[in-house]
C-alpha cells in the first residue's frame, strides 16, 4: 500500500505534467532511510515509475542511504546537494539521477507525514481519512471523476492487505 | 492414459482439461456475472478496482485482458487508455466472448477489439502490451508456465503484468468458514441461479488446485518477469500479482 501510493502519485505527476523520465530512464535507484526499516526501489522505464519490491536483488544504479529527517525534507523540497551537505545521506551512483528523482518526489503532493504513520503505526483510521483527504486531488489528477476517485480510494481501503502485513520488515 | 493434469480435484487427460473447462464456461457464460456478484457478495468488483489501480495504465497504452470474459476489466481499461490507447479482450471461449461483446455494447463502447485466442499461444506481436491482464483466468489455463512465458513475450519492456486470482487465505479461521462456504453455498447457488451445480463444484475445487501466492510468484519470475509481488485482498481469498518486464 505503501508503494502502490508513492507510485501512483507519482505517476499521476508525471502524466499531468508530461515530465520527461529520459535522464532516469531505465535506472534503479534504492532508496533507504534506516530508522524506519524502509527500502524504496524505484524503477523508471516505459515513461513511468514504478516502487518495487527488489526480492532478486537487482542492483540498483543509484543507492540512496538518509535519515528520516532528510527523508521527510525531500519531500518538502530539499535538493540532494543540501542533504549532502548536512552529511545526513549516503549517495553510492549518480548525484544527478538521485536529483531527479528527489525533484519529483517533491513535486508530487505525496503526504509523506501521514504515509510514514502509516507504515510505523497503525492504519485503518488513517487510510480511510486519507482516502477522503485525498479524493479532490484524485479527481482532479485521475480523470476529473470524483466517483472514480471515490471508488479508487475506497476499494483500495477495503481490499488491500494491511500495512503490517505487507510491510513488516520490508518495504 | 497419457499425462495427466488436474481439473478440479479429477485427474483427467491433459488434453482434455481444455475441452472440460470449455464446457464449464459454456455453461455459465450466460449468467456469468449474476453469478460472480452472488458468490462474492459483490467484492469482485472491489477486487477488479484494485487491480485497475495497481496497473500504473496511462492514457495510450495499449492493454490486453485475457480472459476477459463479460469484459468488467476491459470497460475499466478503455477508460483508463482513452481515444489514444487500445484495449483488446482475448478469451479462449466463444460463449464469454460473446457475452463480454454484449455487455460491452450495452455500455455503448465500440473500440475494445475482441480476440479469441488460447493465452498458451498468444497470436500478438512481441513487446505489443503496455500492461496485460488475467483475471480469474490462469487457473483454468492447463499449461501455466507456457501462458507465463507468452504474456511476457508479448509485454513491452516496463510493461505491467497484473494477474487477479483465487489464492490461499491466510488466517484458519477465515479458512475454514470459506472451506463451508465454497463447497456447501457456492454449488447450490451454481444450481439455483445457473442450473449448474457441477459447474460451480468445479469452481470450488480449482481455487484449492491453484498455486498458492509465493509458488504463482515464482513461477512469474521464471517466466521472465524481473520484478512481482503479490497483494493479498480480503484475506488472501483473492491475490493480485503485479509483474515487471524490465
Amino acid at each position: 500500500m505503501f508503494r502502490l501510493t508513492i507510485e501512483k502519485s507519482l505517476n499521476r505527476f508525471i502524466n499531468a505534467n508530461n515530465i520527461d523520465l529520459n535522464q532516469i530512464e531505465n535506472k534503479i535507484i534504492s532508496l533507504k532511510v534506516d530508522e524506519i526499516d524502509l527500502t524504496l526501489f524505484f524503477l523508471s522505464l516505459n515513461s513511468r515509475i514504478f516502487v518495487v519490491d527488489n526480492h532478486k536483488n537487482k542492483k540498483a544504479d543509484v543507492s540512496i542511504l538518509m535519515s528520516k529527517a532528510s527523508f521527510l525534507s525531500i519531500f518538502k523540497g530539499a535538493t540532494i546537494e543540501e542533504l549532502l551537505k548536512s552529511e545526513d545521506i549516503e549517495i553510492n551512483g549518480s548525484v544527478n539521477t538521485a536529483q531527479q528523482l528527489a525533484s519529483l518526489l517533491s513535486s508530487s503532493s505525496i503526504d509523506i507525514e501521514e504515509l510514514i504513520s502509516q507504515y510505523t503505526g497503525d492504519i485503518a483510521a488513517h487510510q480511510i481519512g486519507k482516502a477522503f483527504r485525498h479524493l479532490k486531488d484524485s479527481a482532479i489528477n485521475n480523470d476529473g471523476s470524483l466517483i472514480g476517485a471515490i471508488k479508487d480510494e475506497i476499494t483500495t481501503v477495503l481490499v488491500a492487505p494491511s500495512r503490517s502485513k505487507l510491510f513488516k520488515g520490508r518495504a | 492414459m497419457g499425462k495427466t493434469t488436474h481439473f478440479g480435484y479429477k485427474q483427467v487427460d491433459v488434453e482434455k482439461k481444455q475441452g472440460l473447462v470449455k464446457e464449464v464456461f459454456d455453461s455459465v457464460a450466460g449468467k456469468y456475472d449474476l453469478m460472480n456478484d452472488v458468490m462474492s457478495m459483490g467484492t469482485h468488483r472491489l477486487w477488479k478496482n484494485y487491480t485497475i489501480a495497481s496497473s500504473n495504465v496511462v492514457e495510450g497504452d495499449h492493454v490486453l485482458d485475457i480472459a476477459g470474459g463479460t469484459g468488467d476489466l476491459a470497460l475499466k481499461f478503455r477508460k483508463k487508455v482513452g481515444p489514444k490507447g487500445k484495449v483488446i479482450l482475448s478469451d479462449i471461449n466463444s460463449s464469454m466472448l460473446f457475452e463480454g461483446r454484449k455487455n460491452l455494447l450495452n455500455h455503448g463502447v465500440i473500440d475494445v477489439e475482441f480476440v479469441q485466442a488460447n493465452a498458451e499461444s498468444l497470436p500478438f506481436d512481441d513487446n505489443a502490451f503496455d500492461c496485460v491482464s488475467i483475471a480469474f483466468g490462469l487457473r483454468n489455463v492447463t499449461h501455466k508456465a507456457e501462458a507465463l512465458k507468452q504474456m511476457y513475450r508479448v509485454l513491452k519492456k516496463g510493461g505491467t503484468l497484473l494477474i487477479l486470482e483465487f489464492s490461499k487465505v491466510e488466517n484458519q479461521t477465515l479458512e475454514k468458514i470459506y472451506d463451508l462456504y465454497s463447497f456447501n453455498v457456492i454449488p447450490k447457488f451454481g444450481e439455483f441461479f445457473a442450473n449448474d451445480e457441477d459447474s460451480y463444484q468445479y469452481l470450488a475445487e480449482s481455487i484449492r488446485k491453484h498455486p498458492d501466492q509465493e509458488t504463482l510468484k515464482n513461477m512469474v519470475l521464471d517466466a521472465g518477469f524481473e520484478f512481482c509481488e503479490y497483494h493479498n485482498l480480503t484475506g488472501g481469498i483473492v491475490a493480485l500479482h503485479k509483474a515487471i518486464k524490465a
